[in-house]
């Protein structure tokens, strides 16, 4: 197939879809969905998308195709309201906007961080389907050089990343922070030998934690409980009239917009972390990058951007070895393959053959999602930052009566509710301490695949170490996390500034000698 | 405007109290189907296909509606089994739901359901396509001589796969090192990714990979020989006629109504299962996704599924899975 070939078929199936009102109708009321699933916490894109896939069974497949992939954009991208306006992370993929995106809010700048986000997202979203038709091939094979150690490597980095990022005053507090998570992640039955760990003979333990009455309980009631306690009015939003976003600082940020990208696709990609973690490097990433990393955390535009771009970008990533390999690169993802199972497709290396040209529809309903993604956020935002004049002793009681709702809705159990309680007022102190959640969060999520991971991995080697060294992707893999804990220790501190330093004199000598010359 | 509504609320209740006059025959109204599993599944999409088709012959809607979790589907069958013996509530599930009274998630044994099974995927024996084996005799032997030694997935500990994994090593001697992975999709990825040689899974879920050449077919767990795309994919119990002591264990997806239901409502339900698992659109299923339809109902049933329920929980109460002894439920040892 030449270049027009595809491009034909990829602009024929756009118009195709265009040209029936009944896509357009769903296209937006999905997407609408997802956003108001994504802002509320407790329902993810992930919920957004299976409780979906029952209602598309009727369907026929481009249609259903159109409802999911815009329930999922619009559900990633919705989090960002939630985690902008009132610091609760709407779902664990915008947890990282929040850290800069609340403080623009608190400056009165909701309206203007709203307009980054959903320009950000659209634009990541873009990138992310424009890399499924490019990359696909590429991508697979590097997925593919993924086996246990990688897995659980790649989860411990997860943790030690976050935890370095997020904390506030010693990073040691978010390493904590991330093993507490950790710990909460071995309660349960372990899923290799079935043996029950640390639930004191109770059955609701057996299954382990869920993740989302963690997830709310964790973000949700410190949130709450700090609100009330100061009786602080969530924001005083200076009245603006347009939500439009500054062009000219996305344009500004084009680097940032094009790293985050690579950075969301390459993470959405691999198999198992999400968009959550692809917030999270990215923003981790824009840090490192900046000239002026002292505004990361108060509010910088540059940090909204990239995780709001990386996390959409996400799912053109994911779909990548989901459409290649039917191996679900995030979690929303693994509810899209039951659905297109369910519409009797079998994504795999076969699907080019079977359909040949489901890849290139399958991206175009990505492009019409973004747009209506994009006109949707913008017509929306400006209803929902009217959510910042509503009082605090209105609003915070309907966030509890969502909390509660959100965390029962999932598995309707009521022991949830009894998990999220205690866990919130743990992380209540926890946060007075000057512990980052977040990590922890993390460490839940990540820590069955870092446990499973570890042991299989060792079942594979017959207990030898040995593969972690000798296999390329695991050896960078323990590089890059053994710099990041030495980066804190004081003397490999002073090491690297000296090196940096000697580098940099030789630098400047051969500049000199180069000049004279 | 308030008289129009007065009027149109007392004609719902008389039209509601004149459809509850008179004992009309079952069904009479729409029929729930509470499905164990999670949507998009097998077992949803077997039972979909089947129910839109009994459907048809009931003359009344089978709405399918998925209640996942807890431990191998027991919200699901404890939120169908509450429900009166009516017939209009049955319970959409599979051979795994059998590990649930031994795993401490339903207090009662499977035979207080009646069964009605619509068929499944035979497992499949396949390596990866470097691996120096091409018939399933070359890798038995191979396991043979340094044993432990060729690494083996095959979905979860405990799970279908594995049992057949265990049956092949039982009943040829040979013996692998397997490696449990969270289910087929994670076992079929590790084999691509070269952690393990061996993988056993259903043909349904490895048909894509073998079209692909990503994986080699040595060998299917049932009796006759497999047409995979008019290739035949040979019988390992033909090879090595000792496993025919322990195999098939075949995948047994369908549902169940509990057993107490009256007799009328049981066989008006037959009739029409028999009709849906004849009609075209379940025989294409079928063929388009690799399953072996079965059919069976009533005693037949029955028996596949004591068989089951025997071979899972022993096996798990062998790896000390078991959270309630087999012995204490009065699960026999067969």
């Amino acid at each position: 197939m030449g270049f027009l070939e595809p491009l034909q078929i990829f602009l024929m199936s756009i118009v195709g879809l265009i040209a029936n009102p009944v896509n357009i109708l769903i296209l937006f009321g999905s997407v609408i969905m997802g956003i108001i699933f994504g802002a509320t916490p407790g329902l993810t894109a992930t919920l957004g998308v299976a409780l979906l896939t029952t209602l598309t069974y009727g369907m026929d497949v481009s249609t259903a195709m159109v409802a999911l992939m815009g329930i999922y954009v619009g559900g990633v991208y919705g989090g960002s309201y939630t985690a902008v306006l009132v610091n609760i992370p709407g779902t664990a993929a915008s947890a990282a906007t929040a850290l800069d995106g609340y403080p623009l809010a608190r400056k009165g700048q909701a309206g203007r961080a709203l307009g980054l986000t959903t320009t950000a997202s659209a634009i990541g979203t873009v990138i992310g389907m424009v890399f499924v038709v490019l990359l696909s091939p590429v991508i697979s094979a590097l997925a593919l050089e993924f086996t246990s150690f990688e897995f659980f490597l790649l989860a411990l980095f997860g943790i030690v990343i976050s935890g370095t990022l997020t904390s506030q005053d010693l990073v040691y507090k978010g390493w904590i922070a991330g093993l507490i998570g950790l710990f909460l992640a071995t309660i349960g039955r372990d899923s290799l030998q079935f043996f029950p760990r640390y639930t004191f003979g109770m059955s609701e333990l057996e299954g382990g934690l869920d993740l989302v009455p963690v997830l709310i309980g964790a973000f949700g009631i410190p949130q709450i409980m700090q609100t009330i306690r100061d009786n602080f009015k969530i924001s005083e939003t200076s009245e603006f009239k347009k939500i439009l976003p500054e062009w000219k600082t996305i344009g500004k940020n084009i680097p940032a917009i094009l790293r985050s990208s690579l950075i969301g696709v390459g993470i959405g990609a691999v198999p198992g972390i999400g968009e959550d973690i692809a917030g999270w490097v990215s923003y981790g990433t824009a840090k490192k990058a900046s000239k002026h990393p002292e505004e990361f955390g108060k509010g910088a535009v540059e940090a909204v951007i990239s995780t709001e771009t990386a996390n959409n970008s996400c799912i053109g990533g994911a779909m990548i070895p989901l459409l290649n390999l039917g191996i679900p690169g995030s979690p929303p993802a693994a509810m899209l393959l039951g659905a297109f199972m369910l519409h009797g497709i079998q994504p795999g290396p076969m699907l080019n053959i079977d359909r040949p040209t489901f890849v290139l529809e399958i991206t175009a309903i990505l492009l019409l999602a973004s747009i209506a993604m994009w006109v949707s956020g913008i017509f929306l935002s400006k209803q929902v930052v009217k959510v910042l004049k509503v009082p605090t002793s209105l609003f915070m009681p309907i966030i509890s009566v969502l909390c509660i709702i959100g965390s029962y809705a999932l598995g309707m159990r009521v022991f949830n509710l009894y998990l999220m309680l205690p866990i919130g007022i743990i992380a209540y102190f926890l946060t007075e301490m000057k512990y980052p959640i977040a990590p922890l969060i993390i460490g839940v999520i990540l820590g069955d695949m870092a446990d499973q991971n570890l042991r299989r991995a060792l079942m594979v080697s017959q207990g030898s170490f040995m593969p972690v060294l000798q296999r390329p992707v695991s050896l960078v893999l323990v590089l890059v996390i053994l710099i990041l804990i030495a980066g804190q220790i004081p003397a490999f501190q002073k090491l690297q500034a000296g090196v940096k330093a000697g580098v940099l004199s030789l630098f400047k000598k051969k500049q000199g000698s180069a000049d004279n010359a | 405007m308030k008289k129009l509504l007065t009027l149109v609320v007392c004609l719902a209740v008389m039209s509601g109290a004149l459809f509850a006059e008179g004992q009309a025959e079952y069904p009479e109204r729409d029929i729930t189907n509470v499905l164990v599993w999670g949507a998009g599944g097998g077992t949803d999409t077997c039972n979909r296909v089947v129910m839109a088709e009994m459907a048809k012959e009931l003359g009344v809607n089978i709405n399918v509606v998925n209640k996942p979790g807890g431990v191998a589907g027991s919200v699901g069958m404890s939120d169908a089994f509450a429900k009166a013996s009516d017939g209009y509530t049955i319970c959409g599930l599979s051979e795994s739901c059998v590990t649930s009274a031994v795993m401490g998630g339903f207090p009662e044994r499977m035979n207080v359901w009646d069964f009605f099974i619509i068929g499944g995927s035979p497992d499949i024996v396949s390596v990866t396509p470097d691996a120096p084996f091409d018939t399933i005799k070359d890798l038995i032997e191979a396991a043979k001589a340094n044993p432990g030694s060729i690494r083996a997935g095959a979905g979860g500990a405990g799970s279908i796969h594995h049992l057949n994994l265990l049956a092949l090593q039982d009943g040829t001697g040979a013996k692998f090192n397997f490696i449990p992975y969270d289910g087929s999709a994670p076992s079929q990825n590790a084999a691509m990714t070269g952690e393990i040689t061996v993988v056993v899974t259903s043909v349904a879920e490895q048909a894509q990979l073998i079209r692909g050449g990503k994986l080699k077919p040595l060998g299917v767990l049932v009796e006759d020989n497999f047409d995979l795309d008019g290739k035949a994919i040979p019988s390992a119990l033909q090879a090595y006629t000792d496993l025919r002591n322990f195999l098939p264990i075949s995948q047994a997806i369908g549902f169940a109504i509990k057993k107490d239901a009256d007799e009328v409502i049981k066989s008006k339900l037959r009739n029409a299962f028999t009709v849906a698992m004849n009609s075209q659109a379940v025989l294409d299923f079928g063929k388009e996704n690799f399953y072996i339809l079965s059919g069976k109902y009533g005693e037949e049933a029955g028996k596949v599924f004591d068989s089951l329920e025997s071979n899972f929980a022993w096996t798990l109460d062998a790896l000390g899975a078991a959270k309630v002894s087999p012995a204490s439920l009065g699960i026999p040892k067969m």
